[in-house]
């Protein structure tokens, strides 16, 4: 009985063998996909009004030295000229044109890959000067206040200075109403200069900084943050919470030392938008290049010649059945009860969306209020097809409200509901109402308890980006997941669950 | 430890539900043959050229548009049955035993408006009960007055029903479902109503399984399930057996109902019988099956070579022994 199966199954596993070492040997292909660091693609999109003869606009470009290498860069200009300035470790895109009289967008492409610990200048940098607008007698003032911890080391002296900021000064010494003159002149200037004229009397080198938060999104407005050296490398540190950001590899800089990261002239921005999203990890995009050349079959078959945009979707893809052999196993070898067969895998896919906490949540919530609105619709003998286009409404209208909640509470988890996949969730909603009615409670429990535990598992499995990444540049594994579907398919042993549903049989107990 | 219980229940053979798929439904089930049993218009159809005993049909209610019909044909009826044709479990089948003015008396006598009534043959139409959830017709049949064999263990006016497994047309397990109240009177493992597996060759019942535990007693009446000579045994199984000549599924579940006059009434077919009989017989189907397989040709002649044969090798053990060694 096993052998009609096992046939096809040997023959897809040689078949992904043979097209695997193919690419290894010949195209000499990594062997492990790993990677360090990762990429981002990143996109701005500015639209300027002009308002004067001339106009312009200074934007600060990601640049190399920070950590961050910058590997392809695309700018569409409209009518504007454009040019690259360079100020210090910074760089400026400049436009300027003449007689410009209508909104022009500007774009700006680059992919940034970045490389944690790497790119770090060794020597100590100089101090800086005081704020500017700050006079001599207000500088002393900052000096005498900071006098207390200045022969710390300086991880103490930056502790000391970031508690000061935020209040707390400890105890001065009576008489000494220097340090109590400098908070009075502190309120005069904004929380960054104030910030930086303390380190400076305090003798540690620090500058302001803006950039982006490095996640998958849409950034209005740039983040400001000020930089410390502390101890041989840079402590970022967060002006308006006097919070010290927890990894530096979480922030993009873009123009340090008190630059604006964006400036228009003789115009106005009607609207500025930074995108990022994440790319292909940063080891094959190297690679990538030598793929896009290559005469061979297979690498001009690549996933990698797709376009970005698409890739991202077939990372997934190519993941989901691997999922789907996991649920047939959960199913089959184990015997969880789902709710059908598909379920748990859609609501997999959209927890990636909304994370598994949130997407859980959602699902129980939603599953709940369905069957008390199912139990009631009962009540009103509506027929099958308008009965569940009314739960269809309530799964809806709860998507809605909770994506308006989450507008308010600022949880983009909460906003991404739409994604899940709504008439998965009134079908189901539908079942676990029979189900308690044929079955019971704990019956459509069990199956409700089944399907958010296969969900959770499959998401685990497909957020896997190492897995992600070997599937995505050696699709033909996809040929053994078949297989081992098809060997599943003739798996005709017991179930774990039967060991317990039969446990009161005679003699196998 | 695992695959010791793997073991364990291998040794005992206990038919699980992935090689009850494998090989026996999907092996000897063909895909065509499905029709006949799924819908139960067929099923008596076919049944009434066999010249197998169903409950008598009255009428069936192919669309919306015939319900306006249904007073013409309901009024010479006193009594009768409505079910979905492809409804499963028990659910959506509403026993008429009495009308008044405006409406009809159920089985449970409470009383049920004429609108209440069409709304629920119009629900069974929309499918609210099939399996598939797909457009469904709905049956007028008589109603059965079960044999006074199973009273003392069950339920008030629930009708208990005989479940045998066929494979190759040997009956090879037996079991008499017996409603309940946790059941709501329905003769539905799932629902609660007790199963106590049979001696095939005796038709005398054995201990019994209720929510996968062993009784000796029906939970509502208190009365032993076991030791009880079920009527016409050997027409049960004959007709039991007669399912495979007349479907051509090499396995299946027939069920039955006994009535107080015309005796074993075929109830439906199923192509997918479940595995909890097994519990009920305290066997398992597997070593059955097996010896089925390893039966001599002339066995699988007929019917009644078929029945004898079973009732010859499948002598079910001595029920007392079986309840002891539950739990």
């Amino acid at each position: 009985m096993r052998r009609p199966g096992f046939l096809p199954a040997a023959a897809l596993f040689l078949l992904t063998c043979v097209l695997v070492l193919y690419r290894i040997i010949w195209l000499g292909y990594p062997v492990f996909p790993v990677s360090e660091g990762q990429s981002w693609q990143l996109l701005v999109n500015v639209y300027i009004t002009p308002k004067e003869e001339q106009s312009g606009l200074s934007l600060a470009l990601p640049s190399e030295q920070t950590g961050y290498m910058v590997v392809e860069e695309r700018v569409l200009s409209g009518m504007y000229a454009f040019y690259i300035h360079t100020q210090g470790s910074n760089r400026f895109g400049v436009w300027s044109g003449a007689g410009v009289d209508r909104p022009e967008e500007i774009t700006y492409r680059a992919t940034i890959h970045s490389r944690p610990r790497r790119g770090v200048p060794i020597q100590s940098p100089l101090l800086s000067p005081f704020p500017t607008a700050m006079s001599r007698e207000e500088q002393s003032l900052a000096q005498a206040a900071a006098m207390k911890w200045q022969a710390s080391a300086p991880m103490v002296r930056f502790r000391a200075v970031v508690a000061a900021l935020k209040g707390n000064w400890g105890d001065s010494p009576p008489g000494d109403d220097r340090s109590r003159r400098w908070r009075v002149v502190q309120q005069k200037y904004d929380r960054t200069d104030a910030a930086l004229a303390l380190f400076r009397a305090s003798s540690l080198p620090a500058r302001a900084a803006e950039g982006l938060r490095l996640a998958e999104e849409v950034q209005t407005l740039p983040t400001k943050w000020i930089e410390v050296w502390v101890d041989r490398s840079w402590v970022h540190l967060n002006p308006e919470t006097w919070e010290v950001y927890p990894s530096s590899a979480a922030l993009l800089p873009l123009a340090v030392g008190g630059f604006p990261a964006v400036r228009a002239t003789g115009g106005e921005l009607s609207d500025i938008r930074w995108t990022l999203n994440r790319q292909v990890l940063s080891q094959w995009k190297l690679f990538y290049e030598q793929i896009t050349r290559s005469a061979h079959f297979l690498d001009r078959w690549s996933l990698l010649q797709l376009p970005q945009e698409f890739q991202g979707t077939f990372r997934i893809l190519l993941l989901v059945p691997i999922g789907a052999l996991i649920i047939s196993i959960l199913r089959n070898v184990v015997g969880f009860p789902t709710f059908g067969i598909f379920m748990p895998m859609l609501i997999a896919l959209a927890f990636r969306s909304t994370g598994t906490v949130y997407g859980v949540a959602i699902f129980c919530g939603v599953l709940l209020v369905g069957y008390a609105a199912r139990s009631f619709l009962d009540k009103l003998h509506l027929l099958l097809v308008p009965r569940l286009s009314v739960i269809l409404t309530l799964v809806i209208a709860c998507f809605t409200l909770l994506a308006l909640v989450g507008n308010k509470l600022g949880l983009r988890e909460l906003m991404a509901v739409g994604l899940i996949p709504f008439v998965i969730l009134t079908m189901t909603i539908e079942r676990f109402f029979i189900l308690i009615e044929e079955s019971g409670i704990w019956e459509a429990f069990r199956a409700a308890i089944g399907s958010v535990a296969v969900a959770v598992i499959a998401y685990g499995l497909i957020s896997w980006e190492t897995l992600q990444f070997a599937f995505f540049v050696y699709p033909e594994l996809i040929l053994t997941v078949a297989a081992l579907q098809i060997l599943l398919g003739r798996y005709t042993g017991y179930r774990l669950s039967e060991l317990y549903r039969f446990r009161f049989l005679k003699g196998s107990s | 430890m695992i695959l010791d219980g793997f073991r364990r229940l291998r040794k005992s053979g206990v038919l699980g539900m992935n090689f009850r798929n494998a090989g026996y439904i999907m092996a000897y089930n063909a895909r065509s043959a499905y029709p006949l049993v799924d819908d139960k218009v067929q099923t008596k159809r076919l049944a009434e050229k066999f010249g197998i005993p169903i409950p008598e049909l009255y009428y069936v209610v192919e669309n919306h548009g015939s319900i306006a019909k249904l007073p013409g044909v309901l009024e010479p009826l006193g009594e009768f049955v409505v079910k979905p044709a492809r409804g499963s479990g028990g659910s959506g089948i509403i026993l008429i035993k009495g009308r008044t003015e405006d409406g009809f008396v159920t089985q449970s006598g409470k009383t049920m408006s004429k609108e209440d009534f069409n709304y629920h043959i119009a629900s069974i139409l929309s499918g609210i009960f099939s399996l598939e959830g797909g457009e469904d017709t709905a049956i007028i049949e008589a109603l059965i007055h079960p044999d006074a064999v199973f009273k003392d263990v069950t339920y008030r006016e629930g009708v208990p029903d005989v479940r045998i497994i066929v494979y190759k047309g040997v009956p090879v397990m037996a079991m008499v479902r017996l409603p309940t109240e946790a059941s709501d009177g329905k003769a539905n493992l799932h629902r609660g109503a007790i199963g106590a597996g049979i001696d095939l060759s005796s038709g005398i019942t054995l201990a019994a399984v209720h929510k996968s535990r062993i009784v000796k007693t029906h939970p509502d009446t208190g009365n032993p399930v076991n030791g009880i000579q079920l009527p016409h045994w050997d027409k049960l199984l004959m007709t039991a057996s007669e399912a495979m000549d007349m479907t051509g599924l090499g396995y299946l579940g027939a069920d039955f109902v006994l009535d107080r006059e015309r005796g074993p009434v075929l109830l439906e077919l199923n192509a997918r019988p479940g595995l909890a009989i097994q519990m009920a017989n305290q066997s398992g189907l597997r070593i059955r099956l097996d010896e089925t397989d390893s039966a001599p040709p002339a066995v699988f002649s007929s019917p009644a070579s078929r029945v004898a044969w079973a009732r010859d090798h499948f002598t079910g053990p001595d029920s007392s022994t079986l309840i002891s060694s539950g739990g």
